[in-house]
């Protein structure tokens, strides 16, 4: 009965989420600039291959829920997930490490960077 | 040494650009396949870095009749991001076997291969309506001779598409090989994007079919 009780309660901690894991559903599509986090401007955005690179590049972080970017505007949204954070160094070297240029970082709250040059 | 000269004068002078874009973003791979009146040639390469991407390619050359296999690895020397447009100047490097035509209908006297190498050089700039591109390579393909190419294009859109949907472009591209018999050649090409794929069809001013596809994964 120990042994049960005890391998029960290692099944339920294995399956229950804990608060370090636990992630939103994943998103893309225009949907994300509603919900969005952060919005980043962009320079040398020009076509679709931009817009997968810095996708992909910015999908690959756990902080990451969800990226739209819209070339009209120039800009990429980033949804993060609950409790998560870029800080804009990170997020400048995300960009640049996508193979661009940002050109501003503005946060839900209002808050607004602007990197000193081209970066 | 000459032709050396001639692939860094063309560099220097015309901005040119044969495969679009050979770096992707860090871990992605890319699918370039180009056929034109010169070639049959697929290049799958990874990125490395932003600046770095490695491949296979694969060539065979329609007018020598020969097949290269090897390795390619491309360097993206130089970008400039503006806020409406972007610039590139690309370096590539390839080190491979050439070999003749295993599927060629005429019977040779003489079947065996030879190692090759090629070097080239590509720019581009474009914003979301205007294109410019090109390239000059130059290959040392062994006993089967020394080529170089030079291409220059030149785009148009006719109306700028937003993320997702369909791109279209006008195209026209100008191929110079002055080992070939046709030394000069021009086509007219319509490119469709979306989304990773890119595909291009068109035909050159001897009727020559032209049909290029990039996939980035």
């Amino acid at each position: 009965m120990k042994l049960l009780s005890s391998f029960m309660i290692a099944a339920a901690l294995c399956f229950a989420p804990t608060a370090s894991l636990a992630k939103d559903k994943k998103m893309e599509g225009p949907e994300v600039v509603e919900i969005a986090d952060i919005s980043v401007g962009l320079s040398g955005l020009v076509c679709d291959f931009c817009s997968i690179a810095l996708n992909k590049t910015f999908k690959k972080r756990d902080e990451v829920r969800g990226t739209y970017v819209d070339l009209d505007t120039k800009t990429l949204s980033v949804a993060l997930n609950t409790g998560a954070d870029l800080t804009n160094d990170e997020i400048i070297t995300l960009v640049k490490k996508a193979g661009y240029s940002t050109t501003k970082i503005k946060r839900k709250d209002g808050r607004e960077f602007i990197p000193a040059s081209d970066t | 040494m000459r032709r050396i000269a001639i692939l860094i004068a063309a560099f220097v002078f015309f901005p040119l650009s044969v495969e679009a874009r050979p770096v992707s973003y860090p871990e992605g791979w890319t699918v370039m396949l180009r056929n034109d009146s010169n070639q049959n040639s697929a290049h799958i390469h990874y990125t490395v870095d932003m600046c770095h991407s490695l491949g296979l390619r694969v060539r065979y050359d329609r007018e020598g009749d020969f097949v290269f296999t090897g390795m390619q690895v491309n360097r993206l020397i130089k970008r400039w991001n503006k806020p409406d447009s972007q610039a590139n100047i690309y370096g590539r490097f390839g080190l491979g076997y050439v070999s003749d035509d295993w599927e060629a209908s005429e019977p040779r006297l003489e079947r065996s291969g030879d190692a090759a190498m090629f070097l080239g050089a590509s720019a581009d700039w474009e914003t979301r309506r205007y294109f410019i591109s090109g390239a000059a390579e130059y290959w040392d393909n062994g006993r089967f001779g020394d080529i170089s190419a030079y291409h220059g294009r030149i785009g148009i859109a006719p109306y700028v598409a937003n993320t997702g949907a369909l791109h279209t472009w006008f195209m026209l591209e100008g191929h110079h090989r002055p080992e070939s018999k046709n030394k000069s050649r021009a086509s007219a090409i319509l490119r469709f994007f979306k989304g990773p794929a890119l595909v291009e069809v068109g035909i050159d001013e001897q009727g020559e079919p032209l049909l290029n596809y990039i996939h980035r994964f």
